[in-house]
């Protein structure tokens, strides 16, 4: 087990390597400069040496290795965008209403899909199962920026329940939490259907209602232990995959979070901003991934004992 | 005459307006392994699961040593299913991959709260031991073992009741020819030991004939043809029996072997044709379906009944 989390770990830190040379050559590709907006024209001179100042002039490649020379020892620079602050402490605040915002979202969405999915699997081919399917399938097709734009539409706009965007008051949340909840409650009311469906079909469900096991007992004491594993497994890349949606809904509910200063890093050429942010959301990904194979490890006795096949 | 094991009268399933099973009759006598045979499809795991009140029949009737459990409440079902247990084709499936073999064994002595947690646990273990396996398995997890030893560990969860009547849906196809020798073994040992009477569906005819008292021949949810295993195996009379007979693997490789099998309309074509006087009893009615008629030694077959005086 320790072998693995090790071996895990190194390939890990390999990919988040690559993935931060790939990040930091297309953030460079995209055309322009930080300096190059039209709101406010520099005489050339004065742009070469803010250029210079930056380290924006050097080459690509030596530009690259300083930043990760920074990263290194936890600087990640100084953001273009607001230069009184640094890139970490940007972040140590924005993260704070894209976690209370999705981490509720997800909090709300998930135990929703999962009884949703439970639901229909226990009632299979009813409408209950028919409204799962069909909750589900539009929870994942429809962008969520169209989710979030029905939800203000309707809910601010028509009805005047709340208000249709901003961050302070817990009123405010409402929408973009319910534009969060859509993702892992469409994943959670299809991972949780699947999973029950096929741990019912398996021959030991029906030896046990032979052995005359209630039908809530055997739900209870060992489908729902089967179908935990994926359900679990899921959880953390999900929670991490929000934030990837995060950059939709903030700018449309107008949330100060990590989402609307992507966008903002992006617009704006602000590279180490953008450059912390991606960096920021892979290694949570890569993370989340490593935790994810470990608990589906602990929790699996075929691989707790077995120790092969991995 | 006392009651038998295990008797189905007339059971029949539909699915969808589809008639899987069509007015079964069917006993096991106490003591004796009655093979169900039959091409797949056939309908003999959808007969399997009814006598075990686990499909829920489209009409007939079930007995339980002499009691009808056909319309019994779950609840009410519960005594009865400490006398008949299933054991099925597939050993990884049929085991909780999430327990232990020793949680798995002593699982039915809790669901019918029998003895204490460690009473339960020694139980697990004896019979472990009784199907041939290491009282030290009691801690392993079903993946660790072949599907030799789960099939094993899937007998022993059955009988830990004491069950009187077993449904083996085919317990050994899916395994190697030895190992599916010892698990034929091993039933035939419990069986005798136990006084089992054994419901035993297989595809595997070679099998049937060292185990089984009686064969039944099921074709498209029908009974075909049954009788005593030597009377069939010597002196099959319905053209289906005498197919899946022939497909049956034979050592001489020189011998002649048939492996198609019978469209309805050879079926048709060969199905046994009898007048009246010729059978005993007498059939009711003079009619062009076939239907069950007796032939001498209890032996069954499906045929139509043609002419007469
Ligand atoms: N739950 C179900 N719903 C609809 N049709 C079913 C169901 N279960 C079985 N059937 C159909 O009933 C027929 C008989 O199935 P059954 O499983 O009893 O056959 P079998 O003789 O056991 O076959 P095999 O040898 O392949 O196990 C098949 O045509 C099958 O498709
Ligand atoms: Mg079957």
């Amino acid at each position: 087990m320790l072998q693995f989390i090790i071996r895990r770990t190194l390939s890990m830190l390999v990919t988040f390597f690559v993935v931060s040379i790939i990040i930091f050559m297309m953030m460079h590709a995209i055309p322009g400069g930080p300096f190059d907006g039209n709101d406010m024209p520099l005489p050339d001179n004065i742009r070469a040496r803010l250029m210079a100042q930056l380290g924006l002039d050097k080459p690509l490649w030596e530009q690259y290795l300083r930043y990760m020379w920074g990263v290194f020892h936890l600087d990640f620079g100084v953001p273009y965008q607001s230069p009184g602050e640094t890139v970490m402490g940007l972040i140590a605040h924005a993260w704070v209403p894209s976690l209370v915002l999705g981490g509720l979202g997800v909090l709300i969405g998930a135990p929703i899909g999962i009884l949703l999915g439970m639901a229909a699997a226990l009632n299979r081919n009813s409408w209950i199962d028919y409204l799962a399917s069909a909750i589900a399938t539009l929870g994942l097709t429809i962008p969520v920026f169209v989710i979030s734009t029905l939800l203000i539409l309707v809910f601010a706009v028509w009805l005047h329940w709340t208000p249709a965007s901003g961050w302070g008051e817990p009123r405010r949340w409402i929408l973009p939490i319910m534009a969060y909840a859509a993702v892992p409650m469409a994943t959670y009311a299809r991972y949780a259907r699947s999973a029950m469906l096929d741990t019912l079909n398996k021959p030991f469900v029906t030896v046990l209602r032979a052995k005359g096991l209630s039908e809530r007992r055997i739900i209870f004491q060992h489908v729902l232990r089967n179908s935990a594993i994926p359900m679990i497994t899921i959880f953390l890349p999900m929670f991490v995959g929000i934030a990837t949606g995060s950059i939709f809904v903030e700018a449309i509910f107008r949330v100060p979070g990590l989402g609307a200063y992507f966008v903002s890093s992006i617009q704006k050429r602000d590279y180490p901003l953008e450059m912390a942010l991606m960096l920021l959301i892979s290694a949570l990904f890569c993370i989340s991934y490593l935790i994810s194979d470990v608990l589906y490890a602990l929790l699996n006795p075929r691989i707790r004992l077995g120790g092969k096949g991995r | 005459m006392s009651e038998h094991a295990l008797e189905l009268s007339q059971i029949s399933k539909e699915f969808g307006g589809r008639t899987v099973v069509d007015r079964v009759n069917l006993v096991v006598p106490k003591n004796q392994v009655v093979a169900l045979v039959g091409e797949s499809g056939s309908g003999k795991t959808t007969t399997g699961l009814m006598a075990l009140r686990l499909i829920e029949p489209s009409a007939g009737r079930i007995l339980l040593g002499g009691h009808d459990i056909t319309s019994l409440r779950q609840r009410d079902l519960k005594p009865f299913r400490r006398q008949m247990q299933v054991v099925f084709q597939d050993s990884y499936a049929s085991l909780d991959p999430m327990m232990t073999l020793g949680e798995i064994i002593a699982e039915p002595l809790a669901i019918h709260a029998i003895g204490t947690a460690s009473e339960r646990r020694d139980r697990a273990r004896d019979w472990l031991q009784r199907v041939g396996l290491d009282g030290s398995y009691a801690t392993r997890y079903p993946h660790e073992l072949s599907g030799g030893q789960r099939q094993r560990v899937s007998v022993a969860r059955a009988l830990i009741l004491g069950a009187s009547v077993l449904v083996a849906d085919e317990p050994t196809s899916a395994l190697d020819v030895s190992v599916k020798a010892q698990i034929v073994n091993l039933l035939q040992g419990l069986q005798a030991d136990m006084g089992l009477s054994m419901l035993f569906i297989s595809h595997d005819l070679s099998v049937v004939r060292s185990l089984a008292d009686q064969v039944v021949v099921m074709l498209r949810g029908r009974v075909v043809e049954r009788g005593p295993t030597d009377r069939i195996f010597a002196n099959a009379h319905h053209p289906y029996t005498r197919a899946l007979l022939d497909a049956v693997p034979v050592i001489d490789p020189t011998a002649r072997r048939r492996r198609t099998f019978l469209t309805a309309e050879e079926i048709n074509a060969n199905t046994p044709r009898f007048r009246p006087e010729d059978i005993e009893p007498q059939p009711l009615v003079d009619t062009a379906d076939p239907q069950l008629v007796a032939l001498a030694g209890s032996h069954f077959v499906e045929a139509i009944v043609t002419g007469g005086r």
